[in-house]
Order: structure tokens, then sequence, then C-alpha cells
């Protein structure tokens, strides 16, 4: 199964990614930085934790990664031949 | 089961297809793995590779007719503000056929690179996810796949790209800090090739501002907003560290919002460009275009037992251009001569590993680029706000000071002295390539891709 979204043109995400990206509750200290710097809004804070909304439209920059402070977010690869693909990069 | 190989290349974007070709031609048994299912289609960037790469890179892409987009023959800076383009600085500019580079598209380039790897004997394997790496008495001696295999190798050559975290995983490097990543986004743009051609010719074209002006970071915070031209499209980006002044502001917001008041404000947008242009593509990525300036990045090893770390992964950036391609196949070269010495010597320890790290550093671009601070320098430009100053930085930085011989000067008179004493035939094969290149442009016509 493709997405596409109207919003990110020319993009495609190939589904069966598994959960490359994950938060560690206990580190994270709610700071925000994942959402500031997230383009394609992943994540959320509720109670104070982020939680990630939904990853429908990440292509796996990882700048979340590099940027959470607290070290809770883990960032690897999408299972292979899954997740965002584009002919115009 | 278990697979046995000389040399295991992790990533098959622009330093990985020349690191395992190379090998494969010295008779290496050679294996690429590529995470997606097609070369370069994770790849994002929007794509003017540097000349000096072409000089000065593997022999086979000088000599070999990659898919191009556009020669760019020179460099267009526009001094913008309240949305008017007050002064222009276009002092870098070559006649046809020479150029300051070539502007392409990363998939269908990744894709030739592959094809050509591939050629040479080397086993490419797509959609394979390497999750990590196989470590035994202190040496990296593989690889384990998404689907669970293990292959095994004498050296293990870690392309990943920027995001990559095998090394990290086979506890080499660490991960980037955020002051050296750049997050920028890309809009990519269908327009006729006529009105590219009279729009732009055959330039890159840049929009420098104040901060006040809001169509970029801050200075020496980001990467101004450039436009890519290619054949029949445009591909304009920016970006922006993710740390500004000390702090992580919210990038994600800024960046759209400087292209918003780009669109809505600039002249020479609204009336030159929008009304020929449809947009087709948007993409974003990160890139660790300040990892040589930051000291505990710049010493971080790129090399360890049985491993060897190219490109972006290496943090091998270009610190006032923010290219990576060229010390990408750079560094593949040297990595490539070095697993070949390693294997037939029966030594993958870092001590032998180590000579990999010294030809680095003795390379006449690698360090030179990562540690070239024109672009970080820009911040005096923030104290002063001077626009004089302001226009001379750029004159040094993207129009002709670029070749004094303390920036790019220096290190092309080193190369060019370098390649004719390696082979002095390459004094004929520079302007024939540029010739090839230029005449393969006007006929639209380039190496077939296995994807065609």
């Amino acid at each position: 199964m493709v997405r596409t979204f109207r919003d990110i043109p020319g993009v495609e995400w190939v589904e069966g990614t598994g959960n490359f990206i994950t938060i560690d509750e206990e580190k994270c200290t709610g700071c925000g930085n994942c959402l500031k710097v997230c383009l394609a809004e992943c994540y959320e804070i509720v109670n104070k934790k982020a939680r990630i909304r939904s990853m429908e439209k990440c292509m796996e920059c990882g700048a979340c990664w590099y940027s959470c402070e607290d070290g809770a977010i883990d960032f690897s690869w999408p299972a292979g031949g899954t997740g965002f693909r584009t002919n115009w990069g | 089961m278990v697979e046995q190989y000389d040399v295991i290349v992790v990533g098959a974007g622009f330093g990985g297809p020349v690191a395992a070709k190379q090998c494969a031609d010295s008779g290496l048994h050679t294996i690429m793995l590529e995470r997606s299912k097609i070369p370069g289609e994770k790849v994002v960037s929007g794509l003017v590779i540097p000349v000096y790469g072409f000089l000065f890179g593997p022999e086979f892409i000088r000599e070999g007719n990659p898919p191009i987009e556009r020669p760019i023959r020179s460099v267009m800076n526009r001094f913008v503000k309240n949305g008017e383009i007050y002064a222009s600085d276009h002092s870098l500019r070559l006649p046809a056929p020479f150029t300051v580079g070539y502007s392409t598209y990363c998939k269908p380039f990744c894709i030739w690179l592959a094809d050509r790897a591939v050629d040479s004997g080397v086993e490419l394997r797509t959609a394979t996810t390497a999750v990590d790496v196989i470590i035994e008495n202190g040496f990296v001696r593989g690889v384990i796949t998404d689907k669970g295999e293990e292959l095994r190798s004498k050296i293990v050559i870690d392309a990943g790209g920027t995001q990559n975290n095998l090394s990290l995983k086979a506890g080499i490097r660490k991960k980037f800090v955020p002051e050296a990543i750049e997050l920028y986004m890309i809009w990519d743009f269908e327009m006729a090739k006529e009105d590219v051609d009279s729009v732009f010719g055959n330039s890159m074209e840049f929009f420098h501002a104040m901060p006040d002006e809001k169509i970029g970071a801050p200075l020496g915070y980001g990467s101004t907003l450039y436009f890519f031209t290619y054949r029949d499209s445009i591909h304009p980006g920016l970006g922006q560290f993710l740390v500004t002044e000390g702090k992580i502001p919210n990038v994600a917001k800024l960046l759209r919002e400087y292209f918003d008041n780009f669109t809505t404000k600039v002249r020479r947008w609204r009336e030159d460009i929008a009304p020929k242009v449809k947009l087709r593509a948007v993409t974003w990525d990160v890139c660790p275009i300040y990892a040589g300036l930051i000291p505990e990045m710049r010493k971080m090893p790129y090399f360890g037992n049985g491993m060897l770390i190219i490109g972006d992964a290496a943090g091998f950036e270009s610190a006032a251009f923010g290219d990576g391609v060229p010390s990408a196949w750079f560094s593949a070269e040297i990595a490539a001569g070095v697993a070949l010495e390693s294997i037939k010597a029966g030594d993958t320890s870092k001590a032998f590993l180590k000579r990999y790290g010294d030809r680095v550093k003795a390379d006449p671009f690698i360090m030179h680029t990562i540690t070239d601070t024109r672009r970080w320098d820009m911040r005096e430009v923030l104290k002063s706000k001077s626009e004089n100053e302001h226009k001379k930085r750029i004159r040094d930085h993207w129009g002709i000071g670029a070749f004094r011989y303390k920036y790019m000067g220096g290190p092309c008179l080193k190369a060019t002295g370098r390649s004719i004493k390696n082979d002095p035939g390459i004094i004929a094969k520079w302007p024939e390539m540029f010739r090839r290149y230029y005449r393969n442009w006007e006929e639209n016509r380039f190496d077939r891709l296995s994807t065609d």
C-alpha cells in the first residue's frame, strides 16, 4: 500500500516501515524540541511528554533524533523498500 | 544463512557505488546494500555537484555520460531589500562549455552510479536495510539485515549518509550534535525549458538578505534561499541549523514562513518566475554541514577495526557550500584503495586502517572544505549590519573571490598538480569532459539507466 498527500506533492510512502522512531517516556522531559523541528508534524505533547501523533508523513530526516537533548528519541531505518520515496530529490 | 564477502558497502547513494565499483574492479568480492527499492529515491537535496568533484574525482564519472540536468556556468547573487533586488553579484561566471558544476536529480544519478558498480561485478541488494553490525573480538565482521540475514565480510564500508547509525552501533562514532545539522526544505517546480533558459540561463541563483527581510535563516545559521536550475524544472530550497544563537527555534515553522514571505514579497518571484511554474514536489532532509567546524565532531574517527566510514556518514560536508558529493567520491576512492591493501595484508585492524584517516587528511579538498568557515562567518554581518560587508563576504563565498588561494584556489591548484603527476594525459581529458558533458546536455542524450 502506498500513501500520498495533497500538501506534500511528489512523495509517496510505502507502508510496512515498522516502528523506526521510538520515545523513551522515562527520559522525555517534554521540552518540545521534536515538535519544533518536525516538518511532518509527527509529534504532540500529552501530559508533558512527547508522543508520536502520526508517522504517516515522516521523511526519515531524523531532525527529532538530533534535537532531543534528553536522548529519549531513538531513530533507526524503516524496513527495506518501505517508507518515503520520491523521484524529485 | 551466512554469506561471506570481502567487502560490504552499506548505502548506494553518491559515495557507496564509487567505493563498491573500485573494490570489485580490484577483484574483491563485493556486495552493496541499499535500503530503498531503487537507488537514490530516498536521497533528497537537490543538487549542483561542484565541478571539482568531476575534475578530480573518479575517472569513470569523468569519462562517462551521467544524467545531468543542466551545466551550471555561473552563480547569480541577488541582494534583496523590501522585496526588491537592490544589487547583484554575477562575478563568478564561465564561458561554455566550462562550468562551476552540474545540476542533477539524485535518483537518476545514483542509479547511474549503481549501474556502473553492478557492471563491475558488485552484487547490489536493494530494499535491504542493514540494521546492525556483527562484532567479534572487537572487529566489525559484517552486518545483519532487516530480514535477519547475516552477511559477513573482511571490511564494512559505511556509506549510509547523514543519519546512518551503523558506525554508532559499532561504537566508532557518536551522533552529530544539533549545532552541526541543518534542516532544509526543497520545492520542485516544473518550468518549460525555454523559460528556464530565458529567466535563469545556465546560472544558479541565490537571494541574500538581512534577517529582517525574513526570507531565510539569520546569516551564518542556514542556507540562503537558492534556486538550482534544471533542464525543465527549478529546485528552490532553504535551510536553517537546528540550533540558532544557542537555542532550538521552531525551525519547521520558520522554513515555511521564509518561503511564504519570499513568494509573496519578492518581485523577481512574483513577476518573472511564478507565472511560469507549477509545483511538483516538496521534500526535506537534514545535513551535517557544520560537522567539520565543531571540534568534537571533526575529531571523531572515521575508521575502526574492520570498518571505514565515507561521505556524509563521516561528516564530510562542505561547510561553506553545503555540498557533500565531491568529498563522498574522494573518500570512497581512498576507502576502496585502503580496503584492498588491508585485505591483501590480512590486517583489517584500526592500526592498519589508520592509513585511510591519513589519506583523507592529505586529500586537497576533504579537510579543507569541511573546515571552511566562510558560511559560519556570515554571522559577523549580523553584528555589523553592514550591506557592504555582506556583499564583500558573498563575493568571496559565491562570487569570483571563491577562487582565492585560501578558499578554493589552493586546493584546486594542489589537486591539479597531483592529477597531472599521476596521469599527464588528464590535461586533454578535462576539456574533453567539459565538451562532452555540454553536448550530452544540448542533445539530451545520456547513458541509459537500468530502470529505463
